[in-house]
């Protein structure tokens, strides 16, 4: 499988196929004498600001931290281990509503959408 | 029979929604200042967007991907960023123009100024958005744009001189301003080869779940949808031609010099049809180009979207679609002048072309997407010469605008 390829930018839907995100960002072990091993996938804005330099990436990390507190201060990380699927989409054995990565969507959907007649 | 039924709703929705603020201003500009000549910008235009068409369907039923989806996941994100900022900032502008359309039509039916439009307009638009689904949109509002082919039924009516019309299909050298010439050409091409167009229509592919077995639905509903489709657009230049430039009017500057367009030909319901057709092509409009938006960043960055979901399953694809179609009322409400905006939108739009279509070539040609249903040799020298065109587009857009905009 061709990292870059295959796995970066991809589509990620969570065990319910519920779109959670793009594959940001791929995590890497370093290991002495063996090829490096893949072990998270990062999904959101800091993952994806650390991709056009380390500055964006900063500012996007401490803005973040500013809007969602401490969870928010570093990106989202699922494991690898949680990949099930990869196909059109890549599918991870998880729930997106146990985890944090949509957090601003429940508070869009509980502060403003939900408020608004018909939603 | 279930097939040939989808090919005609697919074909009617596509003529019914091609007319919009952008082509209808254009080809009335140009008919009235150069009369038929620049019949042909119409005509390349229209067969660019054809091919842009049939190749955004085709990707969507083979890989199952829309444009913005693809153009993320062969490229990277750092590369997406620019046709995703650049499609934004031009579908914002051209979402403020429709609105503008809708204003200036529902001005000529009451009376009243048209700022004081816009906030109404957005909300009904917003409101179909929210409740509606993407059938009722796609099919109820483009039926609606059917009416738009009282501008087919005028030229005729008018009997223009059809040799003459022929004869500028070929592109030729202008008389005089020779400036404004190529910066309407360029406009002409900008308002029919729209991204917002290919990008919507792959994310409708999508939405509708097209697979293999739409792949000749999709070669006749983008071949006959879009030629019917241009042909409205050449309705309205004949249109121009015969009545606005005949009666000494050729610098079109403002939108209320033309809904007396069709009156010669039917009269008070002239007027009736005009307005109806400018209010509902930019309505129609103003709905796909906010739900484009949605689609774009949505797609983009991996969130859940469908129109057909309620808005509370989706707060992100929901918010971006609000949030544009209210900022965009913003320089109707402050009395830009829609006409002015259009025209430059529409010049924007061809600049932006070589970001979003250089993509295509890539993505139409790639096995791991496209499988044994990649571009011929006829697609892809009609893309290479769709990016050939972006290239010039972009290169001479600002300097024309400076030179031969109004």
């Amino acid at each position: 499988m061709h990292l870059v390829r295959d796995v970066l930018d991809k589509q990620i839907v969570d065990r319910n196929q519920v779109k959670i995100g793009k594959v940001d960002g791929i995590v890497a072990r370093l290991r002495q004498g063996k090829p490096p091993r893949v072990i998270a996938v990062e999904i959101g804005s800091i993952a994806l600001a650390r991709r056009l330099g380390p500055r964006p990436g900063r500012w996007v990390a401490i803005l973040a931290a500013k809007l969602g507190g401490e969870r928010h201060a570093k990106p989202h990380r699922v494991a690898w281990s949680k990949a099930r699927d990869i196909g059109l989409d890549i599918e991870f054995d998880i729930d997106v509503r146990k985890t944090a990565i949509f957090d601003w969507q429940v508070w869009l959907r509980d502060h403003i959408i939900s408020k608004i007649p018909g939603a | 029979m279930k097939k040939l039924l989808e090919i005609s709703l697919g074909v009617v929705t596509s003529v019914g929604g091609f007319l919009e603020v952008g082509s209808l201003a254009t080809a009335a500009q140009a008919g009235a200042l150069f009369q038929f000549q620049l019949v042909w910008a119409i005509l390349l235009g229209t067969i660019c967007i054809i091919f842009l068409v049939e190749m955004a369907g085709r990707f969507a039923a083979v890989s199952k991907h829309t444009i913005a989806d693809g153009i993320r996941e062969r490229f990277g994100f750092n590369a997406f960023l620019w046709p995703l900022v650049s499609t934004f900032l031009v579908n914002f502008l051209v979402l403020s123009a429709e609105i503008g359309g809708v204003c200036i039509a529902a001005e000529l039916a009451t009376g009243i100024g048209f700022q004081l439009w816009a906030l109404p307009v957005a909300f009904i638009a917003w409101l179909l958005l929210w409740k509606g689904t993407f059938g009722l949109i796609e099919k109820g509002v483009s039926l609606l744009g059917l009416v738009t082919l009282c501008f087919v039924a005028a030229a005729v009516i008018l009997k223009p001189d059809w040799t003459r019309v022929a004869i500028s299909s070929v592109p030729s050298l202008p008389h005089h301003d020779t400036a404004t010439y190529w910066f309407m050409a360029v406009s002409i091409l900008g308002a029919s080869i729209s991204p917002y167009l290919f990008m919507f229509y792959s994310a409708g592919a999508i939405e509708d779940k097209w697979d293999k077995t739409y792949l000749g639905t999709n070669r006749a509903i983008a071949g006959l949808g879009m030629s019917f489709g241009g042909s409205i657009s050449i309705g309205v230049l004949i249109v121009a031609t015969l009545v606005l430039a005949a009666n000494g009017i050729t610098q079109v500057d403002d939108y209320h010099q033309l809904p007396l367009m069709l009156t010669p030909v039917f009269g008070f319901w002239g007027f009736v049809l005009f307005v109806a057709s400018l209010g509902i092509a930019c309505f129609g409009a103003t709905v796909e180009i906010a739900l484009q938006q949605a689609y774009l960043v949505a797609q983009g960055f991996g969130w859940n979207w469908g129109e057909d979901r309620k808005p509370r399953d989706d707060p992100g694809f929901t918010m971006v679609y609000t949030v544009t179609i209210f900022a965009a009322t913003i320089p109707i409400a402050l009395g830009l002048d829609p006409l002015k905006l259009t025209i430059f939108s529409m010049a924007l739009t061809a600049a932006s072309l070589p970001l979003t279509v250089a993509p295509f070539l890539f993505l139409l040609n790639d096995e791991s997407y496209m499988g044994q249903h990649r571009n011929g040799v006829i697609s892809n020298t009609a893309v290479l010469f769709v990016v050939a065109l972006g290239f010039i587009l972009a290169v001479v857009t600002i300097p024309l605008q400076i030179l031969g905009g109004s």
